[in-house]
């Protein structure tokens, strides 16, 4: 990338299978347009997506990530997102003390109905990465010898 | 009191109710190290002093000492709190063990985690040896002193410690070894097909080992500090447990191995906890 | 007569090293102590400046010189992927100018120790590079603890095998210089002076095992069950390995993406059950005791028999960094003496 072009936020979205998936379908069948900048990635439920998956994000050069699945007690698997949940409360915990920034980390519940939410957030979060700029610290301690 | 736990250790080994005695022993110049005994004669090696810092409980999970046969654990009230944890996760069988409790005197066992000791005398070993000297209450914001401090620091600088704290990780792996509750018969660190974390001791790899071992022990730990003991690149690896608990504390009132009531918080959940961050 | 160097001209060579770009390496206080209660472990690393330096020649740094020349994660090249062709980027040879200052001799006389492996079947570049690149000045030990054995092994706090400048303190401003290659000549030359001092030999730490009964034990005791009973308290970690002068062994790992990635070299571990780990699942050393064994077997009968070095310095640090003080020297005092005592409870 050359210096000239404006900075492009890389934002990785996990959502999963059943709902935000589907929320995002419903986005792109109804012609929501929402920014480029995120590359979803579809897993079976918010309970399976492994926390070492937000930092492989970042070793990658995402400067934000979504993890995003269905409302409380809409779950596919009735508790996964309650299970999520309750370690995502743990682990920004974790991430504040390692000082990893917390404004690159966002959840959401969003519904197979809600493609307007998800355009909306997606777009939300795109901007405030916009604005916070390329992940540079995350990226100095990966390219560390 | 030694002498007491020698002729508690022979007696137990007398009468067969247990095969070993998971103890303290002499090492060089007053240290003590781990050791095992299996026979009535050799309960002269056990020590108890202020240098035994080892929490042995992390034998208690390993092949090679389960295959010595029913075991007495010696335990502090600190090392305690992973056997309940151990048990709760279905790791030990609490009626296969016989526990004996160590109570410290005030001039005892002399860690860091000392001072925000509140706890001195063993509550469910089978046993209990010695006279504590009393205990010590403590408040939430005593036991979460050390990280308060540290996270009076800005996002910035926070994240600058740990690269030259990490940058001195060399993976030997130490603080997962020692760990009573690291009991994974194949650690995620070392899953290879496809690898999950960089094997790498570069900071890359450093950060996403020590954020992954510290997140497995959330809610989990016990506070024993052996990690933080027992690397040999002298990283403060207990501000990240630190931060673990309290969040634990916190949001689920919930400390890990201190009640044997209470039912774990991972792997749990309940339809009220808080979700603001969440949109 | 002896060449002497005071401490002061010696940190001012030290600063115009470093302020003529050069790489100066040595033991210092990791970081300040923050209250934590946690000892702050002393450790061999690059200065910014000389003040930083600990020449005292009484803390025995938590890790060992090797990383210096055998770093712990190294990159051999790069690989991209171009379509169906797969590009390879070499890596730049290191060209800095290194220079220790302040090493243990038992560090330093491990070097030409490894160099028998890095030059065996195949000439390792980079090891030999850094080599050549770098001058090492060691100050004889002043004062040993219970983990030290070099005694034991045929060495002693003032071995200067392996170090280009040797030090003795004479004072607490003063060293005797002992100049042991042309290298380390030219590298104090005019810092030095001729006195009429010498250094009074510094104490040695006991001689804690007989190497030849040791050698006699390895040879006939495979199958001793003292291997088994010593080891037991063994955790499995790769503190010893890791913090040792001579350990080596290192694992080749890929790492990258659809796109490309790099191959590197990282130290491995004998007492990690992954290092012998088959793909079948098989894992022939399937316990610590006979991982603790292939360790000793290693260092006193393998390496020996290959190269004839011993691979040990007796610095002690395997027991001093181990969590349950299990290293070279307890295991090798707990099966040294195992016969004997075996012989006297018959």
């Amino acid at each position: 990338m050359s210096e000239q072009q404006p900075f492009e936020p890389k934002i990785v979205a996990y959502v999963c299978n059943w709902c935000t998936y589907l929320g995002a379908d419903l986005a792109g069948t109804n012609r929501l347009e929402y920014p480029a900048n995120v590359r979803i990635i579809r897993l079976p439920c918010t309970g399976r997506i492994d926390f070492n998956l937000i930092i492989k994000a970042f070793e990658m050069g995402a400067d934000a990530v979504l993890v995003s699945g269905c409302h409380p007690g809409d779950c596919h698997y009735t508790a996964g997102n309650f299970h999520a949940r309750r370690r995502w409360i743990l682990f920004r915990q974790l991430l504040e003390t390692m000082g990893i920034d917390t404004r690159r980390v966002h959840f959401s519940w969003i519904s197979a109905a809600e493609g307007k939410k998800f355009q909306q957030f997606v777009t939300e979060i795109t901007e405030t990465a916009r604005a916070l700029g390329p992940y540079q610290a995350y990226r100095e301690i990966c390219q560390a010898e | 009191m030694q002498n007491e736990l020698r002729q508690t250790c022979r007696r137990l080994l007398e009468e067969g109710t247990v095969q070993v005695v998971i103890g303290y022993g002499d090492g060089t110049d007053g240290q003590t190290f781990p050791t095992f005994v299996t026979r009535r004669d050799d309960v002269e090696r056990l020590v108890w002093n202020e240098r035994c810092y080892t929490n042995l409980a992390t034998y208690l999970t390993r092949p090679e000492i389960l295959a010595l046969g029913k075991a007495a654990i010696c335990v502090k009230a600190c090392d305690e709190r992973a056997l309940v944890v151990l048990e709760k996760e279905s790791q030990i069988d609490r009626s296969q063990l016989v526990v004996i409790g160590l109570a410290c005197s005030t001039d005892g066992v002399k860690q860091p985690k000392c001072e925000a000791c509140e706890n001195r005398t063993p509550r469910w070993a089978n046993v209990t040896i010695g006279d504590a000297a009393g205990e010590t209450a403590k408040t939430t914001a005593d036991r979460y002193a050390a990280l308060q401090a540290f996270m009076q620091k800005t996002p910035d600088e926070r994240m600058a410690y740990w690269k030259t704290e990490l940058a001195r990780c060399v993976k030997c792996y130490a603080c997962r070894q020692v760990c009573p509750l690291c009991y994974c018969r194949q650690c995620i660190a070392d899953k290879n097909r496809p690898v999950v974390i960089s094997t790498s001791a570069t900071l890359k790899g450093s950060f996403a080992w020590q954020i992954t071992r510290a997140f497995h022990l959330g809610g989990r730990c016990i506070g024993c500090d052996e990690c933080t003991r027992v690397c040999p690149a002298g990283i403060d690896l207990r501000l990240l447990n630190l931060s673990l608990a309290r969040a634990a504390e916190e949001n689920f009132n919930f400390r890990a191995g201190v009640d044997v009531e209470a039912e774990p918080i991972v792997g749990a959940y309940s339809e009220r906890d808080r979700e603001e961050f969440i949109r | 007569m002896s060449e002497t160097i005071t401490r002061g001209a010696l940190l001012q060579r030290v600063s115009v090293w470093i302020g003529g770009g050069k790489s100066v390496i040595g033991p210092r206080q990791v970081k300040p102590a923050n209250g934590s209660g946690q000892e702050v472990p002393v450790q061999y690393g690059r200065v910014a400046s000389a003040e930083e330096l600990l020449l005292s020649g009484d803390t025995r740094p938590a890790n060992s010189l090797k990383e210096f020349f055998f770093p712990r994660h190294e990159k051999l090249y790069g690989y991209q992927f171009k379509g169906r062709q797969i590009e390879l980027t070499d890596t730049e040879q290191p060209s800095t100018e290194q220079i220790i200052v302040g090493g243990r001799p038992c560090d330093a006389a491990a070097l030409p120790v490894l160099d028998h492996l890095f030059n065996w079947d195949y000439r390792d570049e980079t090891f030999n590079r850094r080599r050549e690149l770098t001058t090492i000045v060691t100050i004889a030990c002043r004062s040993f603890d219970s983990h030290c054995f070099c005694t034991s092994v045929g060495s002693s706090p003032v071995d200067a095998r392996g170090s280009d400048v040797l030090l003795l303190a004479v004072d607490a401003e003063r060293y005797e210089v002992r100049f042991v290659t042309e290298k380390g000549r030219r590298l104090l030359n005019g810092a030095t002076t001729t006195a009429n001092e010498n250094a009074t030999e510094p104490a040695a730490p006991p001689k804690r095992f007989e190497m030849e009964q040791l050698k006699e034990f390895l040879a006939g005791g495979y199958e001793r069950p003292e291997w088994k009973t010593t080891t037991l308290r063994c955790l499995g970690c790769g503190a010893c390995a890791y913090t040792c002068p001579t350990c080596h062994c290192f694992d080749i790992v890929d790492e990258g993406n659809a796109a490309g990635g790099l191959r590197a070299r990282n130290w491995d571990a004998c007492q990690f059950g992954l290092f012998t780990l088959h793909a079948s699942g098989h894992n022939p050393r399937h316990n610590q005791a006979e991982r603790q064994r292939q360790r000793i077997h290693h260092k006193f009968q393998i390496y020996p028999d290959k190269f004839g070095e011993t691979l040990c310095t007796g610095c002690g640090n395997c027991t001093r960094n181990c969590p349950v003080g299990l290293g070279v020297l307890s295991v090798v005092e707990a099966i040294a003496a195992a016969p004997r005592e075996n012989q006297s409870q018959k």
